[in-house]
């Protein structure tokens, strides 16, 4: 075993007992939160009248009258075994759901790291190489793109796009040109900051000792740029972009409601409100084991990019 | 660099794969939507699939009741069933089917079907996304079903059912053909009833499609295909309108009222509405003070000007009612709305004296319409010297306070599933009524519970009329909760492109939509 296998078996080993931890947390919540599954799920939408035998009936079925420490034991036990329980509201299997909703999240997460990677960096790169009224103007688009939400940002691009100019989906995902609007809307924050955060890191290497050394050996500014100062400014960026990708393949509860996507955003949002304890605990294993990989893949990531930086946080 | 390109293309080829599945999917969905299909949308899934109590909503016209409510009226009327008698005082009843009706599978309906329904019905408790499936709500006391012959039904009830008839209606008696009913009491498969449309393809969270029924029984749709798409949010129902992605909404809460008339205005789009089944009130926490008495209660239905709330905020589509009981049940009567200020500040006085209450007003959260309206009314309660703070809740958090008896007053709403007036009454009026204990309301009338005890019994319609009558002028008099408004349901389409589009009281008239 050399030592990135070493490495990577430690931090995955590490995982366990933090994805042990937050399940548990999110267990204690759950049951601390006020709400009956079973009077939840047999009152419909909010018309029904189960009776208190019907919701007694309802709790046993679904082994919600064990003491919570059993109820939470049995989950874990179930877990071991490869099994991640049963769905209150939807009656499939946890990590049934989780991947049924998968694909439109993932989608949707690569395409908006997508337009965050080209827009952001394509952006650092203009707001560095131009001058004057152009790079105060990108300078101020990208601080106006900062400061709009994505909610208002996916209204407005439905407004033009979809209903003004009839040129993409308002909603739904039915063909690939529906993931645009959605992953356009959910990046324009983190596409701004990516362009912010290289273009100071950047100045700062176009500045540096390393830079000028290459001018003096005659290289053109593009070449320096591209060749000396890009790499090295990409280290914080991808650290960023990384996160970023982790957050939205949780999933991006606003704009998956806004534009209709059936992710595991929505999916999330929906265990919280039929208080579906075993959905909520997939899904918070599924979000803890996505940051765990994705943080994972980012700090390997940097190691390759960056000799300087040692697996295990040594510079 | 060669390191980031080879990460770059990997992030690409992540993004197109997901996509390239969803587009593959999408192909599908859009060989179904080439030609002449109609999208319409509601903001929910109608058809939840083979763990919900009825695979889909009545309103897609998939699976049909053995009695349904005439439109006009909201009296029983024959579907799946033609003909019935009530014998032995309501302890027996016999239902005669239609002949010649086929399940979209090609087997025919008979009694032993409905005979595996019931009994498939009985395996309990079931929800659904729509009133809880429960055969001891529809059919109470029921101990025996059986086949008489090919196509008459016989159901044997220990104690009389007189009201046996309206309890049946609609999600009281659907009828699936056997071979869709899964032992566990869920569906095997796609939903398999007798309505004018079959389910062709049903995708979990995005569409379910419809396809004509050609061999229906009755005259058949006129749609050769209709696809229903679930939009949660109603601006993006707006959008997908204005784009003609869509051609119309239905189900609950189609369009709010407010989009709904800017729609209206688009010489594009028309604005169907009709009495809806949905009565909106505002509870009352009977259990403490100040809404255990009784002139507290009428104080605060007699200060709110309905009439005002219901232009004000809904534009219109809603009327104000003082009936708890839906309109849509035959037994509806229509009471006075009564709006006197001073009355009001004299009982509050009589209630409070010279000191000011302060009270908690729940309101979901997740509705807005709802919260304006908590604004308006806390506003006018002023004036009874109630302080009222308001609180929006997660609507499972208002249910756990509500039942806890943790409020005051709190914005609900109810239904009717079938035309049984029982269902509501007994509900919110019994001491032990569900609702009643749910939303801790308190309320204990022994005349209300002796006229309840003999609906069971009295055969005679003019005497249960009357009783039924009784009861919803004590209802409205002392005000358990105070109603306020029954909805409209609104479907709004694009007139340009749909005829036959109209707004029924629960859905549209979905048989009757086709292109233009």
């Amino acid at each position: 075993m050399n030592a990135w296998q070493r490495y990577i078996a430690w931090r995955l080993l590490g995982a366990l007992p933090v994805l042990f931890g937050i399940s548990l947390l999110a267990f204690i919540l759950a049951q601390l939160s006020p709400g009956d599954p079973a009077e939840i799920l047999l009152e419909g939408a909010g018309t029904g009248m189960p009776s208190d035998a019907e919701v007694a009936a309802l709790r046993s079925y679904l082994g919600l009258d064990a003491p919570p420490y059993v109820q939470y034991g049995l989950w874990l036990w179930r877990l071991l075994h490869g099994d991640g329980g049963m769905s209150y509201h939807l009656g499939i299997p946890v990590f049934t759901a989780l991947l049924d909703r998968l694909p439109v999240t993932a989608a949707l997460a690569g395409a908006a790291l997508l337009w965050a990677m080209a827009g952001g960096i394509g952006l650092g790169l203009l707001m560095v190489r131009l001058r004057g009224t152009a790079a105060m103007l990108l300078r101020g688009m990208a601080q106006v793109m900062l400061a709009v939400p994505s909610f208002l940002t996916a209204i407005l691009l439905i407004l033009v796009f979809g209903v003004w100019l009839h040129v993409l989906p308002t909603n739904g995902v039915e063909s690939a040109a529906g993931y645009l609007l959605p992953s356009l809307a959910l990046a324009l924050v983190t596409l701004a900051m990516t362009a912010q955060l290289l273009d100071a890191h950047l100045r700062e290497a176009l500045s540096s000792l390393y830079a000028q050394t290459a001018r003096l050996r005659g290289l053109s500014e593009t070449r320096v740029l591209l060749s000396y100062a890009l790499p090295n400014a990409l280290v914080p960026v991808t650290a960023m972009l990384g996160n970023f990708a982790a957050a939205v393949l949780g999933g991006a509860i606003i704009v998956e409601t806004v534009f209709a996507l059936p992710g595991i955003g929505s999916l999330a949002l929906e265990a919280i409100h039929y208080r579906d304890y075993p959905l909520l605990q997939g899904y918070v294993l599924f979000l803890g084991g996505i940051y765990v990989l994705v943080t994972l893949a980012v700090d390997l990531v940097l190691a390759r990019m960056d000799p300087r930086i040692a697996l295990g946080g040594e510079r | 660099m060669r390191f980031l390109r080879a990460l770059f293309l990997l992030i690409l080829l992540t993004a197109v794969a997901g996509c390239g599945q969803r587009a593959e999917q999408g192909e599908s969905e859009h060989a179904a939507t080439d030609g002449d299909t109609i999208v319409l949308a509601a903001y929910r899934q109608l058809a939840p699939g083979e763990n919900d109590g009825y695979y889909c909503s009545r309103i897609l016209d998939v699976w049909e009741p053995l009695i349904t409510a005439d439109e006009e009226t909201g009296e029983p009327a024959p579907c799946l069933a033609t003909s019935w008698e009530m014998l032995e005082g309501g302890r027996v009843w016999v239902f005669h089917l239609r002949a010649g009706v086929r399940f979209h599978d090609g087997t025919p309906l008979t009694a032993q079907a409905v005979v595996t329904n019931l009994d498939w019905m009985a395996k309990e408790p079931r929800s659904t996304a729509f009133y809880a499936r429960s055969r001891k709500t529809y059919y109470p006391n029921l101990v025996h079903v059986e086949a008489l012959d090919e196509l008459t039904v016989r159901m044997t009830f220990s104690q009389p059912n007189i009201n046996q008839l309206y309890n049946m209606m609609n999600f009281g008696s659907p009828v699936y053909a056997p071979s869709c009913l899964a032992d566990d009491g869920n569906f095997s498969g796609v939903a398999v009833g007798t309505g004018p449309f079959r389910i062709v393809e049903n995708v979990k969270d995005r569409y379910v499609l419809l396809e004509r029924n050609e061999n229906y029984y009755g005259e058949k749709a006129r749609a050769r295909r209709i696809m229903v798409r679930s939009i949660p949010s109603p601006e993006v129902r707006f959008a997908a309108l204005k784009a003609e992605e869509i051609m119309g909404v239905l189900d609950l809460n189609a369009m709010p009222p407010v989009l709904a008339d800017e729609l209206a205005q688009d010489e594009r789009f028309a604005v169907s509405t009709s009495r809806s089944i949905m009565v909106r009130y505002l509870a009352m926490n009977g259990t403490r003070h100040p809404f255990d008495d009784v002139r507290m209660r009428r104080a605060v239905s007699l200060l709110i000007n309905r009439r005002l709330l219901v232009d004000a905020l809904y534009l219109g589509y809603a009327t104000p009612t003082m009936n708890l009981l839906s309109i849509a049940s035959p037994f509806y009567k229509a009471f006075p709305i009564e709006q006197d200020a001073t009355e009001a500040k004299r009982l509050a006085h009589e209630v409070l004296g010279d000191r000011r209450q302060k009270v908690v007003y729940c309101v979901n959260g997740a509705d807005p319409i709802a919260k304006g309206e908590a604004e308006l009314i806390a506003y006018w309660l002023a004036d009874l010297g109630l302080d009222v703070r308001i609180e929006a809740l997660e609507s499972p958090m208002m249910t756990a306070v509500m039942r806890r008896g943790d409020y005051d007053m709190a914005r609900s709403q109810q239904g009717l599933p079938s035309g049984d007036p029982l269902y509501v009454f007994n509900g919110f009026f019994s001491p032990n009524g569900t609702r009643n204990k749910a939303l801790s309301l308190g309320y204990d009338n022994p005349e209300i519970d002796t006229l309840l005890a003999a609906l069971n019994t009295e055969p005679d319609e003019g005497k249960r009329r009357a009783m039924f009558d009784r009861i919803q002028a004590i209802s409205v008099a002392e005000q358990p909760l105070v109603p306020l408004y029954y909805d409209e349901t609104i479907a709004v389409y694009n007139k340009a492109r749909l005829t036959g589009y109209r707004a029924l009281r629960y859905g549209v008239s979905l048989r009757e939509v086709n292109w233009r």
